[in-house]
């Protein structure tokens, strides 16, 4: 340890050197592993993007119930009771016309205009009623059982939807991520060992004049490091890029869908990739040197 | 330092390169050792250095065994060892001075001497004028003291110069065998093999021994 510390900087210059004898197959493999941890930012990215959107709308879960009018007031109160007591019901309140025709205006924004083509109201009053996304099933039963109810208006098909797509992508994400890992693996066990061929006359010198393996085999190991460690920055520069060009589009068009703040995307994303590169930096070497030692 | 009994070489082609060696050589001895090519005078070196081990018989260099298994010992062995090889092994595309350097980094050396040792050591052979310079650079007499000046900083108890005038005119041959004669003193052997026998007869203080056909022959 003292001899790795004490040498650092000789490790260093002798990792340079060995980058600088092959510098356009070292610069093609940096590019490579580049790209794909650049996929591998992106898909990450898509996972964590619609795990949120998915949570965030899991959580604003409701149901609109629309109640027979002819019931009365003391009807409708009694019903805002009865489906509050069901299990899985967080909160149960009326909607009445007014704030059924303001709540829309606000979703419409600009083009609440076109509301004005109507003499009258065209909303009609309902039930709020928020629920465990969990017990849907147990409470739309129980609201089949009760009186006075015209019919019941749920998202559960875009909630399933979303959570089938969320369960795709985080599927897709570990493949992206054990493929990744297994290219990057074979990249820089293939670069480190084709290294050691070319410095089998360097690294036979060494041994005879009595140089310890691990003296022999760091600049190898510091080799790899640094092109999955400068890949791994490559990928997180054109993630970040890229992610900030998206936001930027959806910020226009796409403002209603729940995103996560970008700088918190991107900071989780430097970190993953980042870490992901150092550790597969340091196996893929060990893999090169153990694959040449080998042979 | 090196004690030699009974010791058979033979490669896996079955070529059978030394036979009965037994020889004795003290701390501070100088040793040469010739004969043609194919005779084992490179078996022999590399016998001494643990890159070869014998087939059968016993040799311990510096008090370590040459046998099979024995991977650190040997390598700790190297490091006690100034090795000069024919073709020079420098390291291309490092400088004189890094490549002196270099031969001293594992050797557990406080990293503030590694280059005034390197200095001392090419001044000795001549060649502080060319510690900047690339090795590639050099003339074969240049690269050979740079070989030298490297196994020199190492301080060495042993040193092994195979054929080290082998690429060299003359003049320049016996400039290094005159180099590789002052490196001798009471606590340091140098043992050198060489094919040019005119060359080693002025130097009356050494030992001869001479290889044939994988036998020696002590001469002096």
């Amino acid at each position: 340890m003292k001899s790795i510390f004490s040498n650092s900087g000789y490790f260093l210059k002798e990792t340079l050197t060995m980058l600088r004898l092959n510098v356009l197959s070292n610069s093609l493999s940096l590019l490579s592993i580049g790209l794909i941890f650049f996929l591998l930012a992106m898909v990450i990215s898509g996972w964590w993007t619609s795990s949120h959107v998915a949570e965030v709308i899991q959580s604003e879960a409701e149901i609109n119930v629309f109640y027979n009018e002819n019931i009365g007031d003391a009807g409708v109160s009694q019903l805002v009771e009865r489906i509050q007591e069901i299990e899985g019901v967080r909160e149960s309140r009326l909607v009445n016309e007014g704030e059924a025709y303001t709540r829309m205006e606000k979703i419409l924004g600009e083009e609440a205009r076109v509301l004005e083509v109507f003499n009258d109201n065209p909303f009609s009053p309902f039930i709020e009623v928020q629920i465990n996304l969990e017990k849907i099933d147990p409470v739309l039963k129980e609201l089949d059982h009760l009186t006075g109810i015209e019919h019941i208006r749920n998202n559960k098909d875009v909630l399933d939807r979303i959570r089938n797509i969320s369960g795709i992508l985080k599927l897709f994400g570990f493949l992206v991520v054990i493929a990744v890992g297994i290219t990057t693996l074979i990249i820089i066990s293939h670069i480190i060992r084709q290294g050691i061929h070319n410095q089998r006359e360097q690294i036979n010198t060494l041994r005879l004049l009595g140089a310890p393996e691990f003296f022999i085999a760091f600049p190898f190991l510091l080799e790899g490091l640094l092109l999955t460690v400068g890949g791994g920055i490559l990928a997180v520069s054109l993630a970040a890029f890229t992610l900030k060009q998206a936001y930027d589009q959806m910020a226009g068009s796409l403002s209603f869908i729940p995103l996560l703040p970008s700088e918190v995307l991107v900071s989780n994303m430097v970190i993953v990739v980042m870490t992901l590169s150092a550790i597969l930096g340091m196996f893929g070497s060990l893999l090169g040197l153990t694959l040449s030692r080998n042979n | 330092m090196i004690e030699a009994t009974g010791v058979c070489l033979r490669y896996p082609d079955d070529t059978l390169a030394l036979q009965d060696i037994d020889l004795q050589i003290e701390p501070g001895e100088m040793v040469y050792i010739t004969g043609p090519s194919g005779s084992g005078k490179t078996s022999l070196l590399k016998l001494f250095m643990g890159i070869e081990y014998p087939t059968s018989g016993s040799i311990k260099v510096i008090g370590q065994p040459i046998t099979k298994g024995q991977t650190s010992g040997i390598r700790e062995l190297r490091r006690m060892i100034g090795p000069v090889f024919q073709e020079f092994k420098l390291l291309k595309g490092r400088t004189v001075m890094e490549n002196v350097i270099l031969g001293m980094r594992f050797l557990d050396l406080p990293k503030g001497q590694l280059k005034e040792k390197a200095k001392n050591s090419l001044e000795r052979v001549g060649l502080t004028h060319k510690a900047l310079s690339l090795v590639e650079n050099l003339s074969l007499g240049e690269s050979q003291r740079v070989a030298i000046a490297r196994a020199v900083a190492r301080n060495p108890v042993l040193i092994l110069a195979d054929e080290p005038t082998g690429n060299l005119d003359k003049d320049n041959a016996l400039k290094i065998l005159e180099l590789l004669a002052s490196l001798k003193d009471e606590k340091t052997s140098v043992i050198i093999t060489t094919h040019a026998t005119h060359l080693i007869s002025r130097e009356k203080n050494a030992k001869l021994l001479t290889m044939d056909k994988g036998t020696m022959r002590w001469e002096r």
